[in-house]
């Protein structure tokens, strides 16, 4: 058997009523028993996720949206009601702003570019260790995952010197095959591709080891099978491991998707956003206005992020076919 | 098992961009024995010059134990918790039905979409009239549950089998107990997928502990280190990649943890 | 904005804190728990030592060295107990702001010099009380105190910018004594180009985070400012800044600094040459030794910034302040002063090198000795604090911007600073 592929909600019980002793399983299914011991237990199990979730998340977000609506500036923050009711005033604001239109534009297209490439570069690095390599797998493991535990002072140094203009190994390495590099960062039309690169780099590691444990379910029997059958390699990688893998890829690509709808770091440490606000990212400039203080327009500028998040993570779900 | 082809091929490949990706982390430690005047050198140099420990004796001048501890506990505490929790919420989310299941996934899944920036105030304020503020426990609690924890565990149990529920009903196991005597066994991998990422965000987590610590006696290791190397005008980079070095050990002793001691071999995750 | 019915406090005085100086320093007494008359705006410290307990933030360095410098202030106040806890500057002023708004500040703390007009508009500090006197301290340094004419806090340390230069290239090109004006430091530097290899002659930010501390300078000492004299409003377009800004765009126009620098290279470009002059601050030296090696010290040297009208610089460092809710007022302020007496200031300056804000502080051996800290010393006479405007960051942001628009896309000075008026006054001075 091999897992589930599409996962839909959990289907009826069928099955005997209650919890007394084994009886063949029956025909009809019998739900009211069945249905309250399950959703007792349902309830019982998500308890104390749910009620921590409430206290520590659920309302200072609840408060944080309210504040959205208002023209909360720092200077309120002793005392947060006394403040306007603007309604969207915040929101068409940020709209009207070309910085974080700007902002908007570039996080786009760092999403575009670098969720694919890690999500593949993760998977290929995943398939890899699974199957290709049987003792090191540990040090390549580890190795490969080694960006994402990096001091980020450390990778900044090394990726700056990697991009440097004149001394720049990148450009460097193109001297010699006669391509005279660009200033990577300094470049208005190539800052951004840089970044991407680097984030690609810094974060394959993590969806790496999230696939090897979605590859660890995949059952080697279907592959045994298949490969009976005379099935090539990648043909099997297509028609098994991927449909096997399908709620890991989901998850991948979700969280993927949403930690670099919010990048931050790479263009904060690596650029301040710069040259001419070619690299700032929507997170960043929210953060700026944080720093004025400008907390009503900040907190509209990051719900309307949440609002562009939920809508992506919305059709990725339905792509995948996923409830 | 799947026939390899030409793994001597894979293996130099996979070499090749191992020394690639690993160069970083590899600068990160050989700085951390160079001196400032060499750190600031344009080029970067790769080996010291003139190796010193100097950078790391300077780390010790303060509690470091202390700041070990705290990091320590916190870090524990919240992967633990998570895996836990998130398991438990996860499985039912995947294979239960029970009320507002569905809009409790929603709301859970929207908070992971919000940037985290939003909240931080009201967060911290929260904490305070609660009255734990300076405390471990509000290093803590916040973490202890996460929407990403929740859906990893989800989308893993969704992975898993129906029938061994079906299964465990006939057996006339109750609910609660299928879950922890048939399911949590096999989470094997995502534990320690989970455990991995949780404790690396708890471990590294910088702002959070730095507000909320008004002594220093609950600062975690990245507040310490930022304290000891960041000026207001300079950075002491000796110090600071010294510092980063040490506060890595520990993730990667987590790292081969788990991964050892949680991913099972096929073979052993008893589908039949 | 928000209708709530606080009391503004918040107009912001240029230099008109001189005359304002003038005022305080006529009542009040230095040193003396005994209290002079009562200050307008501030109780009088308590008589007496110092009892009960105090919490003391202090960032970075300072925060690890600052309980070594207690010592004496414990002696002579045995009842009290001292809590300091260091602060990185790393997300400082996100902890800061945290703390007011959950109530938990310390009672004193190290106050970023451009945090000043934001905490004062958020009610957190208190004012000084008359009994420490202000008038020994630089100009620029009380004014970065100073909101609405009245002293918050005061100063601790200070630091300004000053241009450092290669003196061996500089005799290689000929020569000898520093520039002293606009005309000479562009002169300067198109003879290191010219005649000692160098590929720019000086390292300019051209635009981007911070920039403004470098024209400013420029702005001031033309006779300009961006802020007129009630600190009420901007003034961003005025001839004068429009020469200077056109001064600074020509490094980059006439190839004399680099419109596109690599980061972190500046000690590295000094010190083999490739860009030996550029402007920044005491930290500095050590940073360009460090690299250098042995001997380098005498290799280079500072000067004051050119002379338009004036040669005028940025202030900066930290300031001391008192947070109001501190349930120990008395010994807080005790506290300050026992900190802003000149013998504890030099103190401070041996143990970490930061530069009294104190002029007395001076005129100690420890200080004076040191040929280069002469001339920070002649700069401290003339520089000056950005606007103690509370939304300046967010100003000073959109300024920034405007400069990259001159320096990197030939945008006209004139119409930069037209830009950056009417954003600045979007903004507002958060009064």
């Amino acid at each position: 058997m091999s897992a589930s592929t599409t996962a839909t909600g959990p289907g009826g019980a069928t099955g005997p009523t209650g919890d007394v002793g084994p009886s063949p399983a029956a025909a009809r299914p019998r739900r009211s028993r069945r249905g309250a011991a399950e959703a007792r237990a349902g309830l019982l199990l998500a308890l104390p996720f749910v009620l921590l979730f409430a206290v520590f998340t659920a309302w200072p977000v609840l408060q944080s949206m309210f504040m959205s609506f208002t023209d909360m500036r720092i200077s309120d923050i002793r005392t947060p009601f006394a403040v306007d009711f603007v309604g969207l005033e915040n929101y068409r604001a940020a709209f009207a702003d070309p910085v974080f239109r700007r902002a908007a534009m570039n996080t786009g297209v760092f999403v575009l570019l670098g969720v694919p490439l890690t999500i593949i570069a993760g998977l290929a690095a995943a398939v890899a260790l699974n199957h290709g390599v049987g003792r090191l797998r540990s040090v390549f493991r580890i190795g490969f995952y080694s960006p994402v535990i990096t001091s980020i002072v450390a990778v900044a140094v090394v990726w700056r010197f990697l991009l440097q203009p004149e001394t720049g190994l990148v450009n460097t390495v193109l001297s010699w095959v006669g391509i005279d590099g660009p200033h990577w960062l300094g470049d208005q039309r190539t800052a951004l591709l840089s970044l991407v690169v680097m984030a690609v780099w810094r974060n394959f590691g993590t969806s790496m080891i999230i696939f090897l444990a979605g590859l660890q379910a995949v059952d080697p029997g279907l592959h045994e099978a298949a490969a009976l059958d005379g099935a090539g390699r990648w043909r099997r990688f297509v028609s098994i491991t991927l449909p096997s893998i399908r709620p890991t890829m989901l998850f991948v690509l979700v969280t993927t998707s949403i930690g670099y709808l919010q990048f931050f770091e790479e263009p904060f440490v690596m650029t301040s956003g710069g040259p001419l606000n070619a690299t700032v990212s929507a997170s960043m400039y929210t953060y700026n206005q944080f720093g004025f203080g400008n907390y009503g327009v900040a907190g509209a500028m990051a719900y309307l992020t949440f609002l562009v998040i939920g809508i992506v993570t919305l059709v990725q779900f339905r792509l995948m076919r996923e409830k | 098992m799947l026939e390899r082809r030409s793994p001597v091929l894979t293996y130099i490949v996979l070499t090749v961009f191992l020394l690639l990706v690993i160069t970083p982390f590899v600068w990160m430690i050989l700085g951390s024995l160079k001196t400032q005047g060499e750190l600031l050198q344009v080029p970067p140099t790769w080996l010291p010059d003139a190796p010193t420990l100097d950078n790391f004796r300077r780390l010790f001048d303060r509690p470091f134990g202390r700041f070990f501890t705290n990091s320590a506990l916190v870090a524990v505490a919240v992967t633990a918790g998570n895996l836990l929790l998130s398991s438990m919420f996860g499985y039912a989310l995947a294979h239960l039905r029970f009320p507002f299941k569905k809009l409790l996934f929603v709301l859970v899944l929207g908070c992971l979409m919000i940037p985290g920036l939003v909240t931080f105030i009201p967060q911290y304020v929260l904490v305070v009239n609660l009255g734990l503020a300076d405390t471990l426990p509000a290093l803590i609690l916040p973490f202890l549950v996460q929407p990403f924890s929740v859906f990893l565990m989800r989308q893993f149990f969704l992975g898993l089998p129906r029938e061994l529920l079906e299964a465990g009903r006939i057996d006339g196991v109750g609910e609660i107990a299928i879950f922890f005597r048939i399911y949590l066994p096999l989470a094997g991998p995502a534990f320690a997928t989970l455990g991995i990422l949780t404790f690396l965000g708890s471990w590294n987590n910088f702002l959070w502990p730095l507000v909320v610590s008004s002594s220093e006696s609950t600062y975690t290791l990245p507040v310490a280190l930022a304290l000891i190397s960041t000026g207001q005008n300079e950075t002491d980079y000796g110090l600071l990649l010294a510092g980063a070095t040490l506060i890595v050990l520990p993730i990667l002793v987590v790292f081969l943890f788990f991964q050892r001691h949680f991913i099972q071999g096929i073979a052993s995750t008893g589908i039949k | 904005m928000s209708p709530t019915a606080r009391p503004t406090r918040r107009t912001v005085t240029g230099l008109g804190a001189a005359a304002a100086l003038g005022l305080l320093a006529a009542c009040g007494r230095p040193d003396d728990d005994t209290g002079g008359e009562a200050a307008a705006s501030a109780e009088p410290i308590g008589e007496g030592a110092a009892t009960g307990s105090l919490t003391v933030w202090a960032m970075g360095a300072e925060g690890e060295k600052l309980p070594e410098l207690l010592k004496g202030f414990q002696e002579q106040n045995p009842d009290v107990t001292v809590e300091v806890t260091p602060v990185p500057w790393d997300s400082a002023h996100d902890k800061f702001t945290s703390a007011i708004a959950a109530g938990t500040a310390p009672d004193v703390a190290q106050v970023g010099s451009t945090w000043m007009a934001e905490f004062v508009g958020l009610d957190a500090l208190e004012p000084t009380p008359e009994e420490i006197a202000t008038d020994d301290y630089f100009a620029g340094a009380l004014e970065s105190v100073t909101v609405d004419e009245t002293v918050y806090g005061v100063p601790w340390y200070v630091e300004t910018r000053v241009v450092f230069y290669r003196t061996d290239l500089a005799e290689q090109a000929g020569i000898t004594e520093p520039p002293t004006d606009w005309e000479g430091l562009v002169e300067l530097a198109q003879a290191y180009q010219s005649q000692a290899d160098a590929t720019w002659g000086i390292s300019l930010q051209p635009g981007g985070t911070g920039s403004w501390q470098t024209v400013m300078p420029l702005i001031w000492s033309g006779g300009g400012n961006v802020v007129d004299e009630a600190g009420e409003a901007f003034t961003f377009e005025s001839a004068q800044n429009e020469e200077a800004l056109s001064y600074y765009q020509s490094y980059f126009t006439d190839g004399i600094a680099n419109p596109a620098p690599a980061d972190g290279t500046t000690e590295q470009d000094f010190v083999s040459g490739a860009v030996p002059m550029f402007i920044s601050g005491p930290w500095m030296m050590s940073a360009v030794e460090a690299v250098g090696g042995e001997g380098f010290a005498d290799k280079y040297g500072v000067f004051t910034m050119p002379t338009k009208e004036t040669s005028s610089s940025f202030l900066g460092g930290a300031n001391l302040g008192v947070f109001q809710g501190t349930e120990n007022r008395d010994a807080a302020w005790k506290l300050v002063q026992y900190l802003s007496t000149p013998e504890v200031q030099v103190q401070w300056f041996a143990q970490s090198t930061d530069l009294p804000s104190l002029q007395q502080g001076w005129e100690d051996d420890a200080v004076a000795s040191n040929e280069k800290f002469e001339v920070f010393r002649e700069q401290l006479d003339t520089a000056l604090a950005p606007p103690v405007v509370a939304t300046w960051e967010q100003v000073a942001a959109s300024f920034d911007a405007q400069i990259e628009e001159v320096c990197k896309n030939d945008l006209a000075p004139a119409d930069a600073l037209a830009a950056t008026q009417s954003e600045a006054q979007g903004i507002g001075t958060g009064a």
